[in-house]
């Protein structure tokens, strides 16, 4: 049970995000939706840890002041101030916007250095899981991080994660630029994943239309603010939410 | 003939040279200054295991490999760490320590012709019609040997993987479980290791002298801005380049011309091309 609660976050004197509450029970999808700069990204960041990197790092170079504030538990255990790496061993694992694959390396060398915390036996089991969950990249595990199409690289980045043993899935915006055909083929590996692996995933998205069907829990962002939730269902149903957000 | 075995020989030597200094780069994006300290701190401690403590030579080395290499890592741990993320202070701080060091054994009373260190194997022998020492070679093969080593290090197992992650992506490598602060320190003791096993090879051949300590230092940055920064064949590529452009200098204008090879490289590159050799590659940008 992965559990945020009251979290605040200011860039400067801007909102990052203003009082979002979410928890996401074992075994479920769970969808954030909203439009750019609705807060997304940076409730990601904030869950896995790496907007405690950011901070700090700014703080260093004497750039932006990001204050955050509300806590995180994980399965009870406050993991508030927890390193990126620390919470990834624990397994909540960030599968990052853009993709952020290692573009000079092979695609086997980045499912290898994903792997880089996974017990021997895992490792060749997950790596098989990979391949079988996207045929496609088992074609071209010696092709070139960086010479991959967009959605073979999301494959991978996806797969990446996957070899970090993650008990919780963040995925940052994966359709992002992709075909509708791709689109799909990903929501179906999501899926598979959350019920083969019993990996629990946080999914974000600004269309949530091919997105939607798959999610047990939705939470919709706007400027930062969690202004509605529901299950995905009610999502569905909502008149209002279909017209803003789903384009239907 | 000459020029092609000696060709070879110096440009295995600036392998030698830059390869730690490369590797802390490309890993830690960390420019660190204090290489030529490094260098000179583990040519010296050699010398003193062998000659004060009287230990043997092959003893010597290790123990001196290993002391080196926890300096680089003290001083990633306790100085770096703290200006991580801001370049200029990097160079500051890594050229602070390296300054103090080098300084530091001068004022001690540390010059002359007292401090050398012995060859492995004494005698020469005869390659392609040219008479080399039985030690150059030796720097040859073990510079290879070296370098084979580093590569397969870097591709199969798993810190040389994560450290190659995190080279190309910090923030990346830190989601999947990656600690970059740790990677930082063992690439920052490695690279000290490599400074470590560049002197032992190398200082046979000479002095232990302060000096050295600049001139590695200028000849590392010269190798790994001519290969392009953080590129780890491209400074092998960049070091036979320099080598052989140092040698055939020599040969036909004067040995006193060799560092100005040497920072002319850096000038030319910096005007040519900025990215060095193999700078970051854009066909890799990412693709939407």
């Amino acid at each position: 049970m992965l559990e945020a609660r009251d979290m605040m976050v200011f860039y400067e004197n801007m909102v990052g995000l203003n009082n979002v509450s979410l928890s996401c029970d074992v075994n479920r999808i769970v969808g954030v939706f909203g439009a750019n700069s609705a807060g997304k990204s940076t409730l990601m960041y904030v869950l896995s840890g790496i907007m405690l990197d950011i901070r700090k790092k700014e703080l260093m170079a004497g750039g932006e002041r990001i204050s955050v504030f509300g806590s995180i538990t994980y399965f009870g255990q406050d993991i508030t101030n927890l390193k990126p790496s620390q919470r990834a061993r624990k397994g909540i694992v960030l599968c990052p916007e853009r993709r952020r694959i290692f573009t000079e390396s092979s695609v086997l060398e980045n499912l290898k250095i994903g792997g880089y915390q996974a017990p021997k036996a895992r490792f060749r089991e997950t790596l098989d899981y990979v391949f079988s969950l996207f045929p496609d990249l088992g074609k071209l595990k010696k092709r070139t991080g960086g010479f991959l199409s967009g959605g073979e690289q999301q494959m991978l980045a996806i797969g990446r994660a996957l070899m970090a043993q993650p008990t919780f899935l963040l995925l940052d915006e994966p359709l992002l630029g992709l075909s509708p055909r791709i689109q799909a083929n990903l929501m179906r590996a999501t899926k598979d994943i959350c019920e083969t692996r019993g990996i629990s995933v946080i999914i974000t998205e600004q269309y949530a239309r091919p997105v939607l069907p798959i999610v047990d829990y939705a939470y919709i962002l706007e400027n930062g603010s969690a202004v509605l939730e529901g299950s995905g269902q009610e999502m569905m149903n909502n008149e209002d939410v279909r017209a803003a957000y789903f384009g239907m | 003939m000459d020029i092609i075995v000696y060709g070879i020989i110096n440009s295995v030597s600036l392998a030698l040279m830059a390869l730690g200094f490369a590797l802390i780069y490309g890993i830690s994006r960390v420019a660190n200054f204090a290489h030529g300290a490094l260098y000179v701190i583990s040519g010296f401690m050699v010398w003193s295991f062998l000659n004060t403590a009287g230990l043997n030579y092959f003893f010597s080395i290790l123990a001196a490999m290993v002391v080196v290499g926890v300096v680089g890592a003290l001083i990633y741990q306790f100085v770096l760490i703290r200006v991580r993320g801001m370049p200029v202070s990097e160079i500051i701080a890594s050229y602070a320590i390296g300054l103090a060091i080098l300084e530091g054994f001068r004022w001690w009373g540390f010059k002359g012709m007292t401090y050398t260190l012995p060859v492995f194997v004494e005698g020469g022998m005869q390659v392609m019609q040219v008479s080399v020492d039985i030690h150059r070679i030796l720097v040859v093969v073990i510079g290879g040997a070296i370098v084979g080593v580093l590569w397969l290090f870097t591709h199969y197992t798993r810190i040389g993987l994560a450290l190659r992650g995190m080279a190309q992506d910090e923030r990346a490598a830190m989601m999947l479980g990656i600690d970059s602060d740790r990677m930082a320190v063992v690439s920052m003791a490695f690279g000290a290791m490599l400074a470590g096993i560049a002197a032992v090879l190398l200082l046979p051949l000479g002095n232990i002298t302060v000096d050295a300590g600049y001139n590695v230092l200028i000849l590392a940055i010269a190798v790994c801005v001519v290969g392009g920064l953080g590129s780890w064949m491209g400074a092998v590529l960049a070091s036979f380049l320099i080598g052989f452009a140092q040698i055939l200098t020599e040969v036909y204008w004067g040995a006193q011309y060799q560092m100005v090879v040497a920072l002319l490289a850096i000038i030319l590159t910096l005007v040519l091309r900025p990215s060095g050799i193999f700078g970051r590659q854009k066909a890799l940008e990412e693709r939407v």
